[in-house]
């Protein structure tokens, strides 16, 4: 259905930072001469309007291998995962695998699926036919302490 | 249209959502204080695991088939309830949405042409689903009492229904009450389902062509009258404004052991109210009547045929003037246990009991008594926020004890996986 379709383009940004009221603007309401400045104030930088797209579908993962260095995902990373995007072949992803969380490097070709790894030490998997496979989710940001 | 979405063994889909290795393989979840089976999954159904069921009357059917059991973690039920709602909310128009318990909310579809209204729950089951990795069951019919008829047969053949059953034409209405036993009408407690069997009531539909004046005789008045109306086809319940404001807020849990020392019952009693005192006073509410009451030990009788339950004692407390403020409703819920609290005297729970509210903007002082100190009020603002700031209570009154040794069970929690940073899910 059409108009469906078009609601959730409309809703599916990020829902929490629409909270925001116009009252939280911070004002600087100086006693002497009155802060210019006052009538450019809007709200602050907030990193969930850039990192959480669609908050509802949206989880955090923390990473646990070095199997994506290449990729800049270091152990210890926080990983951003949006449920709601269709993963396509490129996409980092989080996958489950035999019962076992992975974020890989999503490679979809006509009749096979693979897990690309980006560090020389891991191969690649080859998702076989007869195994439990799952796309839980496609990685959109990671969160790197330096 | 109306339709209910009710997720598949909700607290048990919270837990393979974050253990996927628990796929395809018997998993429930325990109520508080691991006392009894709350959640179960189709495969733990399938080995005869009833719902309810005390957890050591189950445990040897639980341990010889390797079925996996957790505690109850709401932290994480709660906001994966929080994920599905919102997700539903957003895919409907503004009011659309009644949320009726953490795992059901009813949907109004009046907006939909009916011929639309198949696919559409079809589309609203698959994006909750992709979201937040809830399965749900959705059932719509013209009304609430046959939605959830709609639900109980997407539930109970999934594979076929593929979890979505809408109900749009009388004969599709009159079949799904033929296969639906009157126990398991919404409304329909297990007395008055006894009751109808005696009239020869057996299935929803028997039920559902009676008079509404016979409704109104046997099955307990305007309420029978509504449910055999919607039986028939019409609409007698209409949505319900999100109930935002209770009346009454009430915190009673099970100790994790025997407990007869006053200073623990007092403890218990202190914390219990502090959660009550936060949630009075985020829906801005002020309380004048407070009950406390104890549960004893029900005294062992081996040969008993019925599980016997402990004797209570509760006493009830009105106030001069209306509070909010935690150490004021800790001072009399402690005197009121203290009367109750016999020495020697076996446990087993507590409970504290706020009501007859007001709100706390206008707090109407008696016309003797000083007028409520505006300090209490920000005193106990400044503490909710650092505790929500902070979380795992930074600050606290001393009345609740540093060691909680009376504290619920809870030994087989899984991870805060969605609310705490040191506790995210791993992924290699």
């Amino acid at each position: 259905m059409e108009f469906q379709e078009e609601a959730y383009e409309q809703k599916t940004g990020y829902t929490g930072a629409k909270n925001y009221q116009s009252a939280q603007v911070v004002q600087a309401n100086a006693t002497g001469f009155g802060a210019a400045s006052d009538d450019f104030m809007e709200r602050g930088i907030d990193l969930n309007e850039q990192l959480v797209r669609n908050k509802p579908a949206t989880f955090f993962f923390r990473v646990n291998s070095d199997a994506m260095l290449g990729a800049g995902i270091h152990i210890g990373d926080t990983l951003i995962v949006d449920r709601s995007i269709q993963a396509r072949s490129g996409n980092v992803v989080v996958a489950v695998l035999n019962g076992e969380f992975l974020v890989r490097r999503l490679q979809v070709q006509e009749h096979s699926i693979s897990l690309l790894p980006e560090n020389k030490k891991y191969g690649s998997i080859q998702v076989a036919q007869l195994s439990e496979y799952s796309t839980w989710g496609v990685v959109t940001f990671v969160i790197h302490n330096l | 249209m109306q339709a209910i979405v009710d997720c598949n063994s909700f607290y048990c889909s919270c837990e393979r959502l974050f253990q996927p290795q628990l796929q395809h393989r018997p998993v429930i979840v325990l109520s508080n204080n691991d006392g009894c089976i709350v959640s179960r999954t189709d495969e733990a159904k399938q080995l005869g695991i009833s719902m309810a069921v005390p957890y050591f009357q189950a445990k040897d059917l639980i341990e010889k088939n390797g079925v996996t059991t957790f505690s109850s973690n709401y932290h994480l039920y709660g906001d994966l309830s929080w994920r599905v709602m919102e997700t539903t909310r957003l895919l409907l128009p503004p009011g659309h949405v009644e949320v009726y318990s953490v795992d059901e909310a009813f949907v109004d579809l009046s907006h939909l042409p009916t011929e639309n209204v198949y696919s559409f729950c079809l589309e609203l089951k698959n994006k909750i689903e992709q979201w937040t990795g809830i399965s749900v069951s959705i059932g719509a019919a013209p009304n609430k009492v046959l939605s959830k008829v709609a639900n109980r047969l997407a539930k109970k053949n999934k594979l076929k229904t593929n979890c979505v059953v809408v109900l749009d034409t009388t004969k599709k209405i009159q079949a799904a009450l033929q296969q639906t036993p009157v126990e398991d009408i919404w409304g329909v407690g297990f007395s008055y389902s006894e009751k109808l069997k005696v009239y020869g009531i057996n299935t929803a539909y028997t039920l559902s062509i009676k008079d509404l004046s016979w409704g109104k005789r046997f099955l307990g008045g305007v309420v029978g009258m509504r449910l055999i109306r919607e039986l028939k086809g019409f609409k007698s319940h209409s949505m319900q404004a999100p109930r935002t404001e209770k009346k009454m807020i009430a915190t009673t849990r099970m100790f994790g052991r025997n407990v007869s020392e006053w200073q623990e019952i007092e403890e218990a009693l202190a914390t219990y109210t502090t959660r009550a005192a936060e949630k009075l006073r985020r829906q801005h509410s002020a309380a004048t009547g407070i009950a406390v009451f104890l549960l004893k030990k029900a005294p062992i009788q081996l040969d008993a045929a019925y599980y016997n339950r402990g004797r209570q004692v509760s006493g009830y407390t009105q106030l001069d003037n209306p509070t909010q403020s935690t150490p004021d409703l800790i001072k009399a819920v402690v005197a009121i246990g203290k009367s109750l609290y016999e020495k020697g005297e076996v446990y087993k729970k507590a409970g504290v009991i706020l009501s007859g509210f007001v709100p706390d903007s206008a707090l109407q002082t008696n016309l003797f008594v000083a007028p409520i100190d505006t300090k209490k009020k920000k005193l106990m603002h400044v503490i909710d926020n650092m505790n929500a700031a902070y979380r795992n209570d930074v600050l606290k009154f001393g009345t609740s004890g540093t060691q909680k040794n009376w504290k619920m069970r809870s030994e087989k929690r899984s991870k805060r996986f969605t609310t705490r940073w040191d506790e995210l899910c791993m992924v290699k």
